[in-house]
């Protein structure tokens, strides 16, 4: 072989690597994606009435695998020339952990294991930036699944999502409370399917502790502050905070501003917040930051595992609350999915109770995610109306819960499913539906529902330099009135 | 983003005809392109199994066996690649993608030469050619986009009309014979695209399939039209006129008329809303211009056509290079500029707004701080050794003769007292632009510093390629891995567990050591002293055989010693006593704490860049003449006085080229902030500022004006380094 001809073999073998490259991105899933490895979904008999599914469980921590088997009723239509087979459906979202994402991506394998269809869910922490990128680039997902109705909003105007087409739409009513369908809707056009439920004003904390210590659980506002001083003074160290979530840093010190204004100033001056009839660097948000940020700076109230409550993630705070470096723990309900393996939930392990209110009215703060489609194409409407199902709600719990350890734990999903098989749920799981369903005053986490550029921006932004102490509160809360769109 | 001039419609669903007919289109075209893969499939694999043939039987002696095992080996290569290629989806599309553009860009690439051969010679078939070409382009682009009705007809009559005005053109000598010939038709090809034009194009995505419809139809003002073609045509007078009247004002007038008519038939006008009519008048108008002015060029004698012959070969080579620059980077940057000035989705002119805002806001540029930074201790000792540094060279120079001269040691202190005084600077004045500038002196000062310092005391040295290897190693470490590694090298635990984070671990641990009073406390303090001890006796011996500096710097290096074990007696380290007396473990906050936040990023940079420049300036350092070096030695030159006034002027160069190089990196600095701290607790930058503007809150218009500020800052670094290379090159 001469010389020459190794260099001309050479270049065109250098050329079809780069091209070969260049053709996988094209497809290829998002980098840093977390892939979901946890849960494996393998249909292996169909019968006329039922799907036998192995499920196999695996964590970083539990080294061995669990193998559980579960019959999941499903009716198969059998039917000969299935429209969907051969389709293939991306669906992208905030959802990343192993027991979240795989739950997920099981309940969504169950479908398309009917249909003869791929339905692959990724996952991602950043998902708030790169749906935007993804977005604006022209190269959406097929289905996005967003926990913020203002985002939806955004992207809905912009043109970017598609309206959901009658059919479906008729589903979702037939399942999903008006409520919780409102905010899928902008301008009168519904773009959105709720599929999951959050009860955010829940404080997390093991009753053997405070049986041990001699504590009660605290009914008002002022109760809770007295009780804080109280561990403090007892040598305990009262709170578990962190606020960190990588490009989404800040949120959950939002979600206290959002609980602690629902509390102090009632629901209509939430709502007027929200929709900025009152400026953002209003007195009365003002006292409410400093209210939280003062309850924080108490020496010795916090712990944050990751050295301080800006540099902890949040999902950290599970451990230890359970190995009892801190009491309390104040986070939604999903949470219990962030609990190590095998933390019983109850009056024995990690149980809850109501974030309490200021003047006894009881208000709660929920959340939730909604999916909306970027691609009008049958194969996609069929998984949006699986979405809608009571069906896909069941399956997500079931795989939740075994992804959790099966039985008598919390999987950290609700449903919004009005026709979801309730015996599915724990009844702490049911007491948090039915606080959802039927509380006097429930409102939408706020930070989701403000424009972008201010709920997933600069409020979380602000509230991280607040919280680190980069900014007085007053600097933070300008910064961010002077950022809404 | 695509472009969303006309209503999309709801759900992309198509009750149109247009739709039906695209699908069908669509399903024929699938139809072919099958035949075609396979086609290209099997050429590919025997393709492959021939040359891998032909390669080995050419190897050298041709024996039987040779001969063999060429064949066999072809036809299992063969074999593998078409076994590849039909199983293997993505193998196959991407190979099939590689070999059609490739065969593609010969066979355009002959035939553009075989086409500029014509000239000198047969000008006529080049002109026929020429006008048949242009016709059928224009005509297939129209069809391709299902703009005009009966599209196969008109684009074979266009074609036909294309060829024969061609070569007309290029036979007939007559002034008034060409005109007429040019505006027929120019006039006759007009009204071919416009008579059968639709009132929208609609675009069909084969993948997504999305559908989205163009509005082309434009509704005409004939005011508007005839003022444009006046004004296009006074400017067409003017420039003529300005030029120096080279040419008869014919061409200019008519040049600047046709533009002017094409920007208020085609641009000003709403498209979309108007009738054929108008699109008739536009179409025909531009069409008689542009014929007119093909027209009025006589034909080209023998040396000018020789010459259209010999620069057409120049821009058949640059063309491909230029397309794709200009699709991917003159474009984009247009783009950039263009939306820097609209608002936040870019659907409205706002002037200057976003550059206002930038510089009104106080995140990005901040200016509250600057009375601190007079305050701060780093600012006094900073000015400090400033001063001292240039009064003793001022003293030192006016003994020898000059206003002022720097020796090492003075020059030196200054440097240290400029470094000192611009992080004084830095840390004081907050914001996003500061940030960057900050980042921009650290990593460039300390990063070219520390690699030019390696590159010399590692030169000829005994471990000299491992040393080199081992720091050059991090280079290889992507800035997003980089990132996340130290992430854990800072990492912060809650001060009640044991530190996980190594730095935090080590502080910690010292603090411990410090507080315990055992036998490890005692020995850190003996060794840190014997060690001063040592560099103390190595100062004194390196000073009496005239080795000043090394003596220098040896004793220099022995202060933080002394100063260490001093600390450590009387307690240093991570601890912290509360006010009951209690004594607490205290870590550092390495990545949350502003404003030095920012200098524990920069040293993830410097840390990856340290090996860059250290190879560069190795090898400036090694291509020193070496009988420069023995000339200075001859001459009785110290090794520091041979290092400053031989070599350093000598790497002057590289020195240019390394640091313009790692300030334009630097200045683009994004994955580190992203990873570590996401722009939060002040070290936001401004490629991070811009992504979150632009891509998180979706404001466009800022982002763009980001990364104009972003791109106008790096301008006059590239200009220097490109004209440095241009003189070098000279």
């Amino acid at each position: 072989m001469t010389r020459k001809s190794i260099r001309i073999f050479a270049l065109m073998a250098a050329l079809a690597l780069v091209a070969v490259a260049c053709g996988d991105t094209a497809e290829a899933p998002p980098p840093e994606t977390v892939v979901v490895t946890s849960i494996v979904t393998q249909i292996e008999t169909v019968t006329e009435t039922e799907v036998v599914t192995s499920v196999v469980t695996e964590t970083e921590t539990v080294t061995e695998t669990v193998e559980v088997e579960v019959t999941v009723p499903v009716e198969v239509e059998v039917e000969r020339e299935n429209p969907l087979a051969g389709t293939t459906v991306t669906v992208f979202g905030p959802e990343s952990s192993s027991t979240e994402a795989g739950a997920h991506q099981a309940a969504l394998d169950i479908f398309a294991a009917q249909n003869g269809m791929t339905i692959q869910y990724t996952g991602h922490r950043g998902f708030s930036d790169l749906i935007n990128a993804q977005a604006a680039g022209g190269n959406p997902p097929d289905i996005a699944v967003f926990p913020q109705p203002g985002k939806i909003a955004d992207f809905a105007r912009e043109g970017w999502l598609l309206p959901i087409p009658d059919d479906v739409l008729a589903t979702m009513n037939e399942n999903i409370g008006a409520a919780w369908n409102a905010f899928g809707n902008v301008d009168g056009v519904q773009y959105a399917i709720p599929t999951k439920a959050d009860l955010k004003s829940l404080v997390w904390y093991r009753p053997a502790d405070f049986a041990a210590a001699g504590y009660e659980i605290p009914t008002t506002w002022d109760d809770l502050k007295a009780l804080t001083q109280q561990m403090i003074d007892d040598g305990n160290v009262p709170w578990c905070v962190g606020i960190e979530s990588g490009s989404a840093t800040g949120w959950a010190f939002t979600d206290w501003v959002e609980d602690l204004t629902l509390r102090y100033q009632g629901a209509d001056f939430y709502d007027q917040w929200v929709d900025h009839s009152i400026p953002f660097n209003s007195p009365e948000m003002n006292a409410i930051w400093t209210e939280i940020l003062d309850l924080w700076n108490i020496p010795g109230a916090v712990y944050a595992e990751g050295g301080t409550i800006s540099s902890t993630f949040f999902g950290d705070n599970g451990r230890p609350l359970v190995e009892g470096d801190c009491m309390m723990h104040r986070q939604a309900s999903f949470f219990s999915a962030f609990f190590p393996d095998g933390t019983p939930f109850g009056p024995e392990g990690v149980d809850v109770f109501y974030f309490p209110s200021v003047s006894g009215d009881r208000p709660v703060l929920g959340a939730g995610t909604l999916v909306a489609a970027f691609r009008d194409a049958p194969e996609v409407w069929a998984v949006m109306e699986y979405y809608a199902t009571p069906q896909h709600a069941d399956n997500r719990q079931r795989f939740q819960n075994l992804a959790q350890g099966g039985g008598a734990v919390l999987s950290g999903f609700l449903s919004p499913n009005l026709n979801a098989n309730l015996d599915l749920y724990q009844p702490l799981e049911q007491s948090f539906l039915d606080i959802l369903f039927t509380a006097e005053v429930v409102r939408f986490d706020g930070s989701d529902l403000m424009p972008a550029a201010v709920g997933s921006g600069s409020f979380w932004s602000e509230a991280t330099s607040a919280v680190n102490g980069d900014k007085t509160v007053e600097e933070a809360i300008d910064a961010i009135e002077a950022s809404w769109p | 983003m695509r472009g969303r001039k006309g209503d999309r419609s709801r759900n992309g669903h198509f009750r149109d005809a247009d739709e039906l007919d695209g699908r069908r289109r669509a399903r024929r075209m699938i139809g072919v392109l099958a035949v075609l893969n396979f086609a290209i499939n099997i050429l590919m694999g025997s393709g492959v199994a021939a040359a891998a043939a032909v390669l080995i039987y050419r190897g050298g002696s041709t024996s039987t066996v040779r001969r063999a095992a060429a064949v066999s080996s072809g036809i299992v290569l063969g074999a593998l690649t078409l076994w590849g290629v039909f199983t293997v989806e993505k193998l196959e599309t991407t190979a099939r993608g590689v070999v059609i553009s490739i065969l593609a860009s010969a066979l355009i690439f002959i035939l553009a030469n075989k086409l500029f051969d014509l000239p000198p010679s047969r000008w006529s078939l080049f002109t026929t050619l020429i006008g048949a070409g242009f016709a059928l382009l224009v005509f297939a682009l129209l069809w391709g986009n299902r703009a005009i009705d009966d599209p196969v007809l008109r684009t074979m009559v266009a074609t036909l009309v294309g060829a024969v005005a061609g070569y007309l053109l290029g036979t007939v000598q007559h002034r008034w014979g060409r005109l007429v010939i040019g505006v027929g038709a120019g006039g006759l090809l007009g009204a071919l695209a416009t008579s059968g034009m639709r009132s929208v194009i609609l675009v069909f995505e084969l993948e997504q399939g999305a559908f989205e419809l163009w509005p082309i139809l434009p509704r005409l003002n004939y005011g508007v039209l005839a003022g444009a073609t006046v004004g296009g045509a006074v400017i067409g007078l003017l420039l003529w006129q300005f030029r120096g009247r080279r040419n008869p004002p014919v061409r200019a007038l008519l040049l600047g008329a046709t533009l002017g008519f094409l920007v208020g038939g085609w641009l000003l006008p709403d498209l979309g809303t108007g009738t054929k009519a108008n699109a008739l008048v536009a179409g025909i108008g531009a069409g008689i211009g542009l014929g007119a002015l093909l027209a009025l060029k006589p034909i080209p004698d023998g040396s000018k056509r020789g010459r259209i012959e010999g620069s057409s070969r120049a821009y058949i080579f640059l063309i491909p290079a230029l397309g794709f620059i200009a699709t991917t980077l003159i474009i984009p940057t247009l783009r950039t500029l263009f939306l820097s000035f609209r608002d936040t989705r870019g659907q409205e002119y706002v002037g200057f707004l976003n550059y206002g805002d930038i510089f009104s806001s106080p995140n990005i540029f901040n200016l509250d701080g600057w009375t601190g930074i007079f305050g701060s201790k780093l600012f006094i000792v900073g000015a400090l050794l400033l001063l001292i540094g240039v009064v003793v060279s001022i003293v030192v120079g006016r003994r020898s003769g000059y206003t002022i001269r720097f020796s090492p040691g003075t020059g030196g202190v200054s440097a240290i007292g400029v470094v000192l005084v611009a992080f004084a600077v830095f840390a004081a004045l907050r914001g996003t632009i500061f940030n960057n500038l900050w980042w921009v002196f650290t990593v460039t000062v300390l990063s070219s510093s520390a690699g030019l310092a390696i590159a010399v005391l590692a030169d000829r040295a005994r471990w000299e390629s491992l040393a080199k290897s081992l720091i050059f190693m991090p280079m290889a470490i992507s800035f997003v891995g980089a990132g996340v590694i130290w992430r854990f090298m800072y990492l912060a635990r809650d001060v009640s567990k044991p530190q996980t984070g190594v730095l935090n671990t080590v502080w910690v641990g010292i603090g411990n050591l410090s507080l315990s009073r055992g036998i490890g406390f005692f020995v850190a303090i003996i060794l840190c002293l014997g060690l001063a001890i040592l560099l103390g006796v190595l100062a004194v011996r390196a000073w009496r055989t005239g080795e000043r500096t090394i003596g220098v710097g040896a004793a220099v290096s022995a202060l933080p010693l002394i100063w260490f074990a001093y600390a450590l007696w009387h307690g240093v380290g991570g601890f912290e006593v509360r006010e009951n007396g209690d004594i607490v473990a205290s870590t550092i906050q390495f990545v949350q704490k502003a404003p030095y936040n920012n200098m524990w990023l920069m040293l993830v940079l410097i840390w990856i860049q340290t090996g860059f420049t250290m190879v560069i300036f190795s090898a400036a350092i090694k291509a020193v003449p070496g009988d420069l070096l023995e000339a200075a030695r001859v001459d009785g030159a110290s090794e520091s006085q041979t290092f400053w006034r031989v070599i350093i002027p000598q790497i002057y160069p590289t020195i240019g080229v390394v640091t313009t190089t790692l300030i334009v990196l630097v200045m683009k600095v994004f994955d580190i902030v992203k990873v570590m701290t996401n722009g939060n607790f002040g070290t936001q930058v401004i490629a991070n500022e811009m992504w979150q503007r632009a891509f998180t809150e979706l404001n466009f218009g800022l982002g763009s004006a980001l990364a104009v500020v972003l791109f106008i800052a790096v301008l006059p670094i590239l200009f220097m380094n490109i004209r440095r290379i241009q003189k070098a090159a000279v």
